[in-house]
């Protein structure tokens, strides 16, 4: 493959748009690499998917540095899930081979658009309206050995604090996010992020900022494998991840406006158009 | 919630700080490859071998890999990190989901790399 400069800032681009929506909405990017880099720029399905895990731990990286420094991420809820999260990717890892793609294609697609629909009716079917109360002041924090915590809104400058419900049902739906990596090669974050929202009951802003945190973890054993076969190109993904830097950077501030309400609609919608992707194409990915 | 009930959060500073050094290392390596090879005029995309497997010859190539590398180190950097200063706050449960999560990570790895 022959990377020319204009081609260069192409991926460039790809990677700020990804970065920009991973870092809002808690996702990786993947969903828009993927794609992008097979129908833009004729890559390689394997290539793709191996460019995309790189762009999905800079978003992860990038995004993580913000929010966990403005304290809006719960680490240890992360880490909970992500146990969950593992195992299912290397389930997914395994299946890949038994389960024909197209029924695997099919049964993810009808879990996203569940999961949009469900993003939209919002928890109590108040349409996403819930905002959290808190006071004015204080510091994001996590309470020592347990799943709570707290933290400050940007948009309104409160402090909230929260508690997580439901951790096997929330481990469940995480262990399905990771089965989706280990299948699709993204981080499984938009998936995560309904976990912790919806069956977790843990403020939106949050969700996406933990699950920014531990996409990353998530992506790193798929990238393991994918480099192992030769599939990571580092001059693809040079550009993509440094474009994902910049995105997932402005990214952050956007989030910080934003309403719980909005994002769970704009992470509606990504799902949606996952969902659509997958029917008319495939996984596409190994397996 | 009364003070006392929040958790020393020194582990975020610490995670936010491996986090950031990660982010501006690989981001240095990588911007400083990519430069290189367009000036150079090359556009040639070699695949990266792992470990022990010698670093590609040309420097834009050799400074893209070490970005990658480095890029790709940060999670598993960022779990260390966070086990430690959980094990320093003596927060032994989440000690023990992180080498969990930990052992799960080296499985994938190794299932995956056969």
């Amino acid at each position: 493959m022959d990377l020319v400069p204009p081609a260069l800032a192409a991926l460039v681009l790809l990677g700020v748009i990804a970065g920009l929506l991973g870092a809002l909405v808690g996702i990786g990017g993947g969903v828009v690499v993927v794609p992008g880099l097979i129908v833009g720029f004729g890559f390689d399905v394997r290539v793709a998917v191996a460019t995309s895990l790189v762009a999905v731990i800079a978003t992860s990286t990038a995004a993580g540095a913000v929010y966990v420094g403005r304290g809006q991420t719960n680490m240890r809820l992360g880490m909970t899930l992500e146990i969950a999260t593992t195992l299912g990717g290397i389930t997914g890892g395994l299946l890949a081979t038994s389960i024909p793609p197209e029924a695997l294609a099919v049964m993810l697609a009808l879990l996203l658009l569940v999961t949009s629909g469900l993003l939209v009716r919002g928890r109590d079917g108040h349409g996403g309206t819930d905002e959290q109360r808190g006071v004015a002041g204080g510091q994001g924090y996590e309470v020592h050995g347990e799943l709570a915590g707290g933290f400050v809104d940007p948009r309104t400058g409160a402090l909230i604090d929260y508690r997580a419900e439901g951790v096997v049902g929330g481990s469940l739906v995480a262990g399905l996010a990771g089965l989706a990596s280990g299948l699709l090669g993204v981080g499984g974050g938009f998936l995560k992020v309904p976990a912790m929202d919806l069956v977790m009951r843990v403020p939106v802003k949050v969700a996406a900022a933990t699950s920014n945190f531990m996409i990353g973890v998530t992506a790193l054993s798929s990238t393991a494998v994918y480099a192992a076969r030769g599939y990571v190109l580092p001059l693809a993904a040079a550009p993509v991840a440094l474009g994902v830097v910049g995105g997932a950077l402005v990214g952050t501030r956007l989030q910080g406006r934003a309403s719980p309400a909005l994002l769970r609609r704009v992470l509606a919608v990504v799902l949606l158009i996952v969902a659509v992707q997958l029917l008319i194409s495939g996984p596409g990915a190994d397996g | 919630m009364a003070d006392a009930d929040r958790a020393a959060s020194g582990g975020r500073s610490l995670v936010a700080f491996v986090l950031r050094v990660g982010l501006l290392l690989a981001s240095g390596l990588l911007a400083a490859g990519l430069v290189l090879k367009v000036l150079r005029g090359d556009g040639s995309a070699p695949a990266l071998a792992l470990p022990p497997a010698a670093l590609p010859a040309a420097l834009g190539d050799r400074l893209l890999v070490l970005g990658v590398e480095a890029l790709v180190a940060t999670p598993l950097v960022r779990v260390l990190a966070l086990v430690g200063s959980w094990a320093r706050e003596r927060d032994w449960r989440f000690v023990a989901v992180g080498v969990v999560v930990l052992v799960v990570l080296a499985l994938a790895i190794a299932l995956g790399g056969g």
